[in-house]
């Protein structure tokens, strides 16, 4: 473990609108004690493209991303969708491309965070956090109910954690899917955010900002009383 | 018959590539009591199953459940308080009217509460046709899982067979339901000990 | 045609509180499956050899229908085969008029929806009766299902009591669901009665018995096949199953699946015609046996028509049947409309947020999103790809594949935030719709460190 590389993924989105995300996994890195560097020139891995029908265009993204992360033993993004997406289409990322909470859970197994968020929120559970990355229990399959992003936030001391009715239904952002059927994600994500709502959280927070992106955006639109956070915001907190 | 050919030799020709048949070897549910299974999951389902007592008698208890019963249809000898039998129905049209009737179910499905019932009259539109029906099943026959009762299932020659699960329902306005669409609009399962 | 998916959903959702209703209705539905499958331990089980099952089945299938139909023979039931849909009304249509029937009464059938059977028929002059309650009363208002299993789910009890006054001359005002279907049933027992011939689908037809398996609530298939002296299966080859061993998976996972229920009502077996009756099966292959050499789109071929991803789909809850071109909507529908005729339903492909949620439910464990995201790749091929998308797909890999000009653009981006509204929130700007858009941060992640100021933190 001491050897190994770790390098930081940063997500095209994260990167120019919520890079505090970005600070807070690789402070979390570093507070295990394994120093994240950020390997420049990163900027998409091409998912929006291939969702929306243009697997084509990811393809040189793709490459790019394998070429800047070749000398790392770990790569940590604070995007499960991404981290979802490139699993799938780079060979060699199974056991090396990880989600922070996944990491932070099934690798660095961390059992308790220094941190205090003395607040009630709600989980966001994402459709690729949940069915590819397995981050919970998805509500369909009969298996034993779990959720990692539960357990790591219940070590931050204060906080409350809850979840949504129809805790891991879509909220209708799903890329450019939200530009092509816009009613039907505005309509997905007015109902999302009032399960978020009606928990009584002050915060909604998961591990992917794309989805809370496209909730704040009906939010602020909408003037609802929500504020958004990401995971690893929580989780760094006190660091 | 060239059509048939046709048919066949398409799906032959695509097909591409084959997969084996799995090992079915499932530790599939069971259940401690099947009789009290039986009985809660058609109660869940609409219907109602009853255990006859020991030495009470079929005809009073089928005449107290259903009072005002006029046409009864059934061909089981020990039911006397039968008006038709539908083994001697010219056709089944003569059926219709039936207010109640008596058939013999052979197994019993405890997880969905189905009653396996071969087509034991001459004719099978007394099952569907009656206002009301009354199965008659021996409660030694109920299994837990349809697993075990497709391994027992019987045909004769008639050809015919149903699992009924409870009374005859619908949900297709605003998913209300009600039950009673085409067929029998109560079921209830005598449970008798043989 | 081509109509878009996103056109009709935005017109279904204007009708808020029919939303609404629509979306919480059909997620109840998911609820009642979540509870049925937890109430076996063996569930994932089951799903795993439904799947697998159904691929060696249709991989296999020749043995199969051949096993099937000698079977059937054997049993006295004439078994007819179809390549087509012209092919399957016009036997359907030879066996009504060779025996002078005038009126057809029908159980529920997808299969016959595919075909077009009732306009076929009907132009032939026969008298087509749906006896499935929710198929009557659309046939009554000359609509086709919106779903494959409620069909009449995106009506309100008011209108169905509206076109009962009118057409069964039920009591004015009267919208109450059991008095309606009351008079249904009243209806159609007439109908019943008086009908020459019955039709019905098949779920299953078991290889080893020559067994045609129906499954109903309503107990309707068994009211038509108990009285008229022919009884017509139609029936895609790709229902064929092998035995009871195989049948008994499917019908443990159908029902629960399908509705929440722990079975059907009825579950028919028809193995012979009744006694001086007759009983005749088509077969219909109507491209299906096309699908078997589609390695990515074989696993449509699994589907048992339980309508359980339809149910789970967040996108066909809030935009209902009809914003789908397809005869059958939702994430299967959107699947088996591309297998039959991409220029014609490629509309129906944007209707998925790629949320997985129906993988998950599919009782045979169909990788029904992984097809839809297959099918968005072929799109710009069929010269279907959504423009806008395109532009932004390729514009975005332009800017994404040169780092240097991304930065350069990212410390520019937050212009934006301070760009007046109206020539953000406009026409072109389908974000901008029903969202504001997100703020770009001052300072982006990279350029953060570039200048080493994380790594200062303390």
């Amino acid at each position: 473990m001491a050897y190994s590389k770790f390098g930081l993924f940063v997500p095209c989105y994260v990167n120019a609108l919520y890079p505090e995300a970005g600070v807070a996994t690789w402070r979390l890195l570093e507070y295990l004690g394994a120093g994240a560097e950020y390997p420049a020139g990163q900027t998409c891995c091409g998912q929006p493209m291939a969702n929306a029908g243009f697997e084509r265009e990811a393809e040189p993204l793709l490459r790019q991303f394998d070429r800047l992360f070749a000398l790392y033993d770990f790569i940590i993004t604070p995007s499960a969708s991404c981290a979802a997406f490139v699993k799938e289409h780079l060979d060699g990322m199974n056991g090396r491309l990880y989600e922070i909470c996944e990491y932070l859970h099934d690798v660095a197994k961390v059992e308790t965070l220094p941190g205090k968020f003395p607040h009630k929120v709600s989980i966001h559970n994402s459709c690729h956090g949940v069915r590819k990355l397995h981050l919970s229990s998805a509500s369909e399959q009969m298996e034993p109910r779990y959720s990692k992003l539960k357990k790591l936030l219940s070590m931050v001391e204060g906080i409350e954690v809850a979840e949504p009715a129809c805790v891991d239904e879509c909220c209708g952002f799903g890329g450019m899917f939200s530009i092509e059927e816009p009613a039907v994600s505005v309509c997905m994500g007015q109902d999302k955010l009032k399960n978020h709502l009606a928990t009584g959280a002050e915060y909604i927070t998961g591990a992917d900002s794309s989805c809370l992106m496209h909730l704040q955006g009906i939010a602020r639109r909408e003037k609802m009383p929500a504020r958004f956070i990401h995971i690893s915001q929580i989780l760094a907190a006190g660091l | 018959m060239s059509t048939k050919n046709d048919i066949l030799s398409s799906i032959r020709s695509h097909t591409v590539q084959t997969c084996d048949m799995p090992a079915i070897e499932l530790e599939a549910i069971q259940y401690p009591d099947t009789v009290a299974r039986f009985t809660e999951v058609i109660k869940s389902v609409g219907g109602s199953a009853i255990e006859l007592q020991e030495g009470e008698d079929i005809n009073r208890r089928i005449r107290s459940l259903y009072p005002e019963a006029g046409v009864i249809a059934s061909n089981l000898p020990e039911i006397r308080i039968a008006t038709v039998n539908p083994d001697e129905v010219e056709t089944p049209y003569l059926l219709n009217g039936t207010a109640l009737a008596v058939v013999q179910g052979e197994i019993g499905v405890a997880e969905n509460g189905c009653v396996w019932i071969p087509q034991n009259v001459k004719e099978k539109a007394v099952c569907f046709i009656a206002e009301y029906l009354i199965i008659l099943l021996d409660k030694s026959r109920i299994v837990s899982n349809m697993h075990e009762a497709y391994e027992q299932i019987r045909f004769n020659d008639n050809g015919f067979g149903v699992f009924i699960s409870g009374p005859s329902k619908t949900a297709d306005i605003e998913q209300a339901l009600v039950i009673g669409a085409h067929g029998a609009k109560g079921v209830v399962v005598l449970l008798t000990t043989v | 045609m081509n109509a878009r998916h996103a056109e009709a959903a935005a017109r279904f959702i204007q009708n808020k509180a029919q939303e609404e209703w629509h979306n919480e209705t059909l997620f109840l539905v998911r609820e009642k499956r979540d509870r049925q499958a937890a109430s076996l331990p063996e569930w994932e089980q089951l799903r795993q050899l439904a799947s697998q099952i159904k691929m060696h089945t249709i991989t296999h299938l020749d043995n199969y229908l051949e096993q099937f139909a000698d079977r059937a023979e054997a049993n006295g039931a004439i078994v007819h085969w179809a390549k087509d849909a012209h092919e399957h009304n016009e036997i359907i249509y030879a066996l009504l008029r060779e025996r002078q029937v005038e009126k057809l009464v029908k159980s529920k059938s997808m299969l016959t929806e595919e075909c077009r059977l009732n306009p076929y028929l009907i132009s032939k002059g026969i008298e087509v009766v749906e006896s499935d309650l929710g198929e009557r009363i659309l046939q009554l208002m000359n609509k086709p299902p919106s779903h494959i299993v409620m069909p009449a789910i995106h009506l309100k009890r008011q209108e169905v009591g509206k076109l009962f006054e009118e057409k069964l001359q039920t009591e004015k005002g009267n919208s109450d669901p059991a008095y309606l279907a009351h008079a249904a049933r009243l209806h159609l027992r007439n109908e019943f009665l008086t009908a020459g011939a019955a039709l019905t689908g098949a779920n299953f037809g078991v290889a080893a018995t020559g067994d045609v398996v129906v499954c109903t609530n309503e107990g309707n298939a068994d009211m038509g096949a108990s009285f008229p002296k022919l009884h017509i299966v139609s029936m895609g080859i790709e229902k064929v199953t092998p035995d009871y061993k195989t049948l008994s998976v499917f019908i443990r996972l159908l029902a629960r699946s399908a509705t929440g229920q722990p079975a059907t009502a009825y579950t028919s077996h028809y193995r012979k015609p009744r006694k001086g009756c007759e009983m005749h099966i088509v077969l219909v292959d109507n491209g299906r046996s096309d699908i078997i050499g589609h390695a990515d789109h074989i696993q449509t071929l699994k589907c048992i028509r339980c309508a359980a991803c339809m149910n789970t789909c967040p996108v066909y809850r809030r935009s209902g049947g009809y914003s789908y071109t397809c005869f059958i909507p939702g994430p299967i529908g959107v699947n088996l409309g591309m297998l039959k005729s991409p220029g014609e339903y490629s509309g129906n492909v944007s209707a998925c947020s790629l949320c997985y949620s129906c993988n998950n439910v599919c009782p045979a464990k169909i990788d029904l999103a992984d097809q839809i995201y297959k099918w968005r790749q072929q799109l710009d091929s069929l010269g279907k790809a959504d423009r806008t998308k395109k532009l932004l797909s390729g514009g975005l890999r332009y800017l994404f594949a040169r780092p240097a000009l991304y930065n350069t653009a990212l410390r520019l981006a937050p212009i934006i935030n301070k760009t007046p509204r109206f020539l953000i929130y406009n026409n072109l700007n389908a974000w901008g719709k029903g969202r504001e858009l997100p703020v770009f941060a001052k300072e982006s992640f990279a350029h953060m460190w570039k200048k080493g100021k994380i790594k200062q933190h303390p």
